[in-house]
C-alpha cells in the first residue's frame, strides 16, 4: 500500500515536469552546492527584499509577508493541513527576512522529497492569505515586540535599539519585526499587493544544496519561473547620518543590571579584500563568545564584572543563542558593534570608561606581532566550525552571491590568513575604526543619575568583592577617571514603554 | 588491534530508515571501553571534515546537590572548571585553546554537566592532555573562587529578567517537596549568593563528584579508536578513583493537585504551565515510553489541541509540552502563552479535557505510526556533524552511563500500540499527580 502511493505521487511529480510552463529561472540565478553523499536536500530559497523595501507607515511588511507563506495556508492546503504533512517527514520549512534579504529555507530527507516539494513551493507560489493566519501572526510580530523584547532580553534590547538609532531616517531604521503602530496599519491587500511586487522571478536565487539530483533543480526552476515577472529590486546602500561626538541613549525601566551596546557605521563589508584584516583585528578585540577576546578579559576575566563581552564587524543577531556568525542576515552597510553583557547597575560608568579606554588603545596602538599571530593562529582553525553542514554551507554559498564574492568567502579568509602582516591588520584598524564618534545605548534604571554622572565625568570607582592583582588596581585608578567628553544635547533618555511606537 | 571505520552519511540513513523496528537505530559504528579506575570512553569515528567532538559528560547536575543550602554548585562548577591547573593556570588554558582555535564550552543541566570541545583532529594528543589535566589537577584559590561566584550570582539575575526563569522557580518549588529537582539548575536564590563563603564546601563537591567513574567522554568524529584509547590511557590511566554518591532524598507521591501563582515584574502575557509527575527515564518501562509519544500526540504541534488553541480560536501563542527525559522521576509539562487573563481557565480546562480524552479514546493508528516516523527521521537527520552525534547522545548516555539505551529506546518506541497510549493517559495524567502555576506580569 505504501510503495503504491510513492509511486503515484513520483508519476505526479514527473508528470508536473513535462507539462510545465517553459519560463525558467536562469542559470545565473541559482547557487548549487551537489554533496552526493548528503541524504538530505536544503532548500535555500532567497529573494531579494527585505525590511528596507518596508512603505513608511508599513514597517513590518517585509517581514510579515514572508511569515505568510511559510506559517500559513497555501491555496492547496490549510496551514494545519501543512503542519500534519511535513510531520511524519519531521521536516519543515521557514523565512528569515533581515534588512536586504528574505531567504525561505529547508531541509528534507530524500526519501521524503515527494512529499516535501510541492508543500515548500506551494508556500512560494501559492500562499492563500488568509484573515486567520494574518491575525494570529500580527498578534505574534506585537507580542514580541511590547513584551518579549522590552521586557525579557534586554541585551537584544539594547542592540535593536543600537541599530534603530544608528540609521535612523533610513530604510535600515527600524527592526525587521516592524513597528507597533505600523503593524497596527498593515492590511492583508498590503501583504498582497507587496508579494506581487517583489516575489516576482528576477528577485529570486536559488540556493539548493546535498544529494539532490538534476530533475529537482530543473523542476525548481522551472516551478519558480511561474513567479510573475518584475523587476528586480537593486539594493541602494542605506548611508546614515554621520554620528558627531559620543552620542548616549539611555532606555530607563526597571533593570538590575545594566546592558551596554555601541557601535558606528564602518564602510567595508566582506568583498572587500580588507575586510579580512581587519576581521582579525575584530577577533582578538572581541571574539564572539571567546574567552580570547580581549574586551571579555578585561571586563570579566580581571574584575568580574560580567558574564561576557564582545565585538562585530558584520550584523550579528541573537548572539546570546548562537556561537557562530549567522548566515543570510548580509546587507550592504555593516557597523562595528561592542557588546557588553549586562554589568550591575553601579559600575555602568566604570565599565562604559573601560570599554572605550580598550577602544582608543586599539585604534592608537593596533595590535602586537604576538597578538595578531595568535589571533590569525587561532582562526585558521576555528572558521572550520563556521560551516560544519550543508545547510550551513550553502548558507555561506548563498552570502557570497549577495556579495558579489568570486569562490568562497570561508577559504578567501583562509588565503587571506595565510598571507597577511600585522601591518596589514594595523593599517586596517586605523582606516576602518576609531573613536571620537560612537553612538551608545544604556539599558538601566536612574537614567537621569546616569547623565549627569556622564556629562561630569564624574568619578567612578568600582570595588570588587575580592582582592584584585595590583596591575588590574592600577589601570583602575586610570578608568576611574577616564574623561569622555558626552555633552548634555548629545544625551537621550526614553522610557521602555515608548519604544518601537 | 580494532578494525573500525566510518560509514557513509547516505548509507546510514538510506539503510536506517528503512529498516524493521528491531534493527538499531543508531547508525555509526562505536566501541566502548571502561578504564581500570571506571571511567568509560565511548569513541564514535565518522567522516567529518577533520572535526573531532569532545565531550567530557560528568553525570553530576543540579540533581546531586542533596544537601541544603548547598544548590547551585553544579553549575558553578561549570565555570570553575576553567580556572585552570598547576600545569595548564587559567590564562595559559585559554591561551593554548585560542592557539589551537578550539570551540570549547560548557553546559549544566538538572541531570549533568557537560565540557564540549571541537577541534582539528591533529590536536587530539593535545586536547587529551589539557582535559585530563583539569579532570584531575583542578586547581583554584579562593580569590578565584569568589571571582567565579560573583559572576554565577550575575548569571542568575541575567536569567531572571525571563519569564520563563521566574515560572520554573515557582514550579520546581511548587511541585517537590523532598527531591533536589525542587530547585532549578542555577539554585536557589539565597544559596548562590552564600556561595561566596563556600570555598571548603566547593574542594569537597569537586573531590566527590569529579571522579572517574562518574565521567563519560564522548569523542566522535574523525579519530581512530585504538589510537585514541591509547592517548586516553595515558593520560586518564592516573586519575584516581572515589565517587561519593548523593543521598537525594526520594520525593513522596504526590496525592493531590498543587496550584501555585506568581508575578513577573515586567510584562509579559500570562503563562499557563500545567506539568505531571512522571517516572525516571526507563527505555524498557512500557508505560513511561507510550506516555513520552503523548506529549506529541496530544499536545504538539500535530495535535488537535494546538490547532484549536493556537490556529482556529488563536486563544494562545503558542503550547508546547515537554515530557521528562531525566534520571529520576521529574514532571511531562505542558505549556501555553494565553493571550487574554480572561481566557485562562479556558485554555486550563482545554488541557484538562484533552488529556481526560486520551485516557477514554484511543489514538488512531495511523497517527502513531506518523510520529514513530517524525521521531525517526528528526533523530537521524540530525547524526550529520561530530557536535550533533555527540550533542544528541549527552543527555541518554548522562542518565544511563551508555549509548546502548539508544536503540532500546527506539526499538521499544515501534512497538508501543495505541492501548499503551491510553493505558499512559489513565496513569500519568491523574489530577493528584498535577501542578498547575499561573504567570502574570506585574506591568501587563
Amino acid at each position: 500500500m505504501k510503495t503504491k502511493t510513492v509511486k503515484i505521487y513520483l508519476w505526479g511529480f514527473m508528470t508536473s515536469l513535462l507539462i510545465s510552463s517553459c519560463a525558467k529561472i536562469d542559470d545565473s540565478q541559482c547557487v548549487l552546492l551537489p554533496v552526493a553523499e548528503d541524504p538530505t536536500i536544503c532548500f535555500r530559497i532567497y529573494f531579494k527584499v527585505g525590511s528596507h523595501d518596508d512603505p513608511i507607515g508599513k514597517e513590518g511588511l517585509a517581514y510579515l509577508t514572508s511569515q505568510m507563506l511559510t506559517d500559513a495556508a497555501t491555496q492547496n492546503n490549510s496551514y494545519d493541513e501543512i503542519i500534519a504533512k511535513l510531520f511524519p517527514l519531521a521536516a519543515s520549512y521557514n523565512s528569515s527576512v533581515s534588512v536586504e534579504m528574505t531567504v525561505i529555507s529547508g531541509r528534507v530527507h530524500k526519501d521524503n522529497l515527494t512529499a516535501y516539494y510541492p508543500l515548500l513551493t506551494d508556500a512560494i507560489l501559492k500562499p492563500a492569505f488568509n484573515e486567520d493566519d494574518f491575525n494570529r501572526l500580527k498578534s505574534n510580530i506585537l507580542n514580541y515586540l511590547e513584551n518579549v523584547l522590552k521586557y525579557a532580553n534586554d541585551e537584544e534590547l539594547g542592540k535593536a535599539v543600537l541599530y534603530q538609532t544608528i540609521f535612523e531616517g533610513t530604510a535600515y531604521g527600524h527592526l525587521p519585526e516592524g513597528l507597533i503602530n505600523s503593524l497596527q496599519n498593515i492590511s492583508l491587500d498590503d501583504i498582497r499587493d507587496f508579494y506581487r511586487k517583489m516575489y516576482n522571478r528576477q528577485n529570486v536565487v536559488i540556493g539548493l544544496g546535498g544529494g539532490y539530483d538534476n530533475l529537482t533543480l530543473e523542476k525548481l526552476k522551472k516551478d519558480l519561473a511561474k513567479l510573475p515577472s518584475g523587476t528586480e529590486n537593486i539594493a541602494t546602500k542605506n548611508v546614515p547620518y554621520d554620528i558627531e561626538g559620543l552620542k548616549v541613549t539611555i532606555v530607563e525601566k526597571e533593570a538590575n543590571a545594566t546592558a551596554i551596546s555601541l557601535g558606528f557605521p564602518i564602510n567595508i563589508t566582506r568583498d572587500n579584500p580588507e575586510w579580512y584584516a581587519l576581521a582579525v583585528a575584530n577577533s582578538w578585540f572581541g571574539e564572539h563568545r571567546n574567552s580570547s577576546s580581549h574586551l571579555y578579559q578585561v571586563i570579566r576575566e580581571a574584575r568580574g564584572l560580567n558574564y561576557g563581552d564582545y565585538s562585530y564587524i558584520e550584523h550579528f543577531p541573537n548572539g546570546g543563542r548562537r556561537q557562530f556568525p549567522p548566515v543570510n542576515v548580509a546587507r550592504h552597510q555593516q557597523i562595528f558593534e561592542i557588546w557588553i553583557r549586562p554589568v550591575p547597575n553601579e559600575t555602568r560608568h566604570f565599565v562604559l570608561r573601560a570599554t572605550l579606554r580598550e577602544l582608543t588603545n586599539l585604534v592608537e596602538n593596533g595590535l602586537t606581532k604576538a597578538q595578531f599571530e595568535l589571533t590569525r593562529n587561532f582562526l585558521q582553525k576555528y572558521i572550520l566550525h563556521y560551516a560544519p553542514t550543508t545547510m550551513m554551507r550553502l548558507g555561506y554559498a548563498m552570502d557570497d552571491r549577495f556579495y558579489g564574492i568570486q569562490g568562497s568567502h570561508l577559504e578567501n579568509f583562509q588565503n587571506a590568513l595565510e598571507a597577511m602582516t600585522v601591518n596589514d591588520v594595523n593599517n586596517a584598524i586605523r582606516k576602518y575604526l576609531q573613536y571620537d564618534n560612537l553612538q551608545i545605548v544604556f539599558i538601566t534604571n536612574q537614567a537621569e543619575k546616569l547623565r549627569d554622572d556622564l556629562i561630569a565625568n564624574t568619578p567612578s570607582p568600582i570595588k570588587y568583592a575580592t582582592p584584585k592583582p595590583k596591575v588590574v588596581l592600577a589601570e583602575d585608578k586610570q578608568i576611574v577617571k577616564y574623561p569622555l567628553d558626552i555633552k548634555a544635547e548629545n544625551i537621550y533618555i526614553v522610557d521602555v514603554n515608548d519604544l518601537f511606537q | 588491534m580494532l578494525k573500525e571505520f566510518g560509514i557513509g552519511l547516505s548509507l546510514i540513513l538510506g539503510i536506517c530508515l528503512v529498516c524493521q523496528a528491531t534493527e538499531p537505530i543508531f547508525p555509526y559504528k562505536y566501541n566502548v571501553e571502561v578504564l581500570p579506575n571506571g571511567l568509560k570512553v565511548i569513541t564514535i569515528p565518522m567522516e567529518s571534515n577533520g572535526i573531532v567532538a569532545y565531550y567530557s559528560i560528568t553525570r553530576t547536575g543540579s540533581r546531586d546537590e542533596w544537601e541544603p543550602a548547598h544548590s547551585g554548585f553544579a553549575h558553578l562548577f561549570e565555570h570553575m572548571m576553567f580556572r585552570g591547573t598547576e600545569k595548564y593556570p587559567g590564562p595559559l588554558y585559554d591561551k593554548i585553546m585560542t592557539e589551537l582555535g578550539a570551540d570549547a564550552n560548557a553546559y549544566t543541566t538538572d541531570d549533568y554537566t557537560c565540557y564540549h570541545l571541537n577541534f582539528a583532529a591533529t590536536d587530539l594528543e593535545k586536547i587529551i592532555e589539557m582535559e585530563s589535566d583539569r579532570f584531575i589537577d583542578l586547581k583554584y584559590n579562593e580569590q578565584d573562587f569568589k571571582t567565579e561566584t560573583g559572576a554565577v550570582y550575575g548569571e542568575y539575575l541575567k536569567g531572571k529578567i525571563s519569564p520563563w526563569f521566574v515560572l520554573y522557580e515557582k514550579l520546581y518549588d511548587t511541585a517537590f517537596d523532598k527531591h533536589t529537582y525542587k530547585h532549578t539548575t542555577i539554585g536557589f536564590e539565597a544559596d548562590v549568593k552564600a556561595m561566596p563563603g563556600m570555598y571548603k564546601y566547593s574542594k569537597s563537591f569537586f573531590k566527590r563528584y569529579y571522579r572517574p567513574e562518574n565521567v563519560v567522554l564522548l569523542i566522535v568524529g574523525q579519530i581512530e579508536t585504538a589510537r585514541t584509547l591509547e592517548l586516553i590511557h595515558k593520560y586518564y590511566g592516573k586519575w584516581q578513583s572515589g565517587y561519593v554518591a548523593p543521598q537525594i532524598a526520594s520525593e513522596p507521591p504526590q496525592t493531590a493537585e498543587r496550584i501555585a501563582e506568581v508575578s513577573y515584574p515586567g510584562k509579559t502575557l500570562p503563562i499557563l504551565m500545567v506539568a505531571y509527575k512522571s517516572d525516571a527515564y526507563d527505555p524498557d518501562n512500557r508505560l513511561y515510553i507510550a506516555g513520552l509519544l503523548l506529549e506529541q500526540l496530544a499536545f504538539g504541534e500535530n495535535s488537535d489541541l494546538y490547532k484549536r488553541l493556537v490556529l482556529k480560536e488563536q486563544k494562545v501563542e503558542f503550547i508546547t509540552a515537554n515530557f521528562s527525559v531525566n534520571r529520576d522521576a521529574k514532571l511531562n509539562e505542558i505549556y501555553t502563552m494565553v493571550k487574554s487573563e480572561d481566557d485562562l481557565d479556558y485554555v486550563r480546562e482545554q488541557i484538562y479535557m484533552t488529556m481526560e480524552q486520551f485516557k477514554t479514546e484511543v489514538v488512531d493508528d495511523t497517527r502513531l505510526e506518523e510520529l514513530k516516523m517524525h521521531l525517526r527521521y528528526s533523530f537521524l537527520m540530525y547524526l550529520d556533524t561530530p557536535d550533533n552525534v555527540a550533542g544528541n547522545l549527552a543527555n541518554y548516555i548522562a542518565i544511563t552511563g551508555g549509548i546502548e539505551t539508544v536503540n532500546q529506546l527506539f526499538a521499544n518506541i515501534m512497538t508501543v500500540t495505541a492501548v499503551d497510549i491510553q493505558e499512559a493517559a489513565q496513569y500519568y495524567g491523574m489530577p493528584a499527580k498535577r501542578t498547575v502555576i499561573i504567570l502574570k506580569g506585574v506591568e501587563s
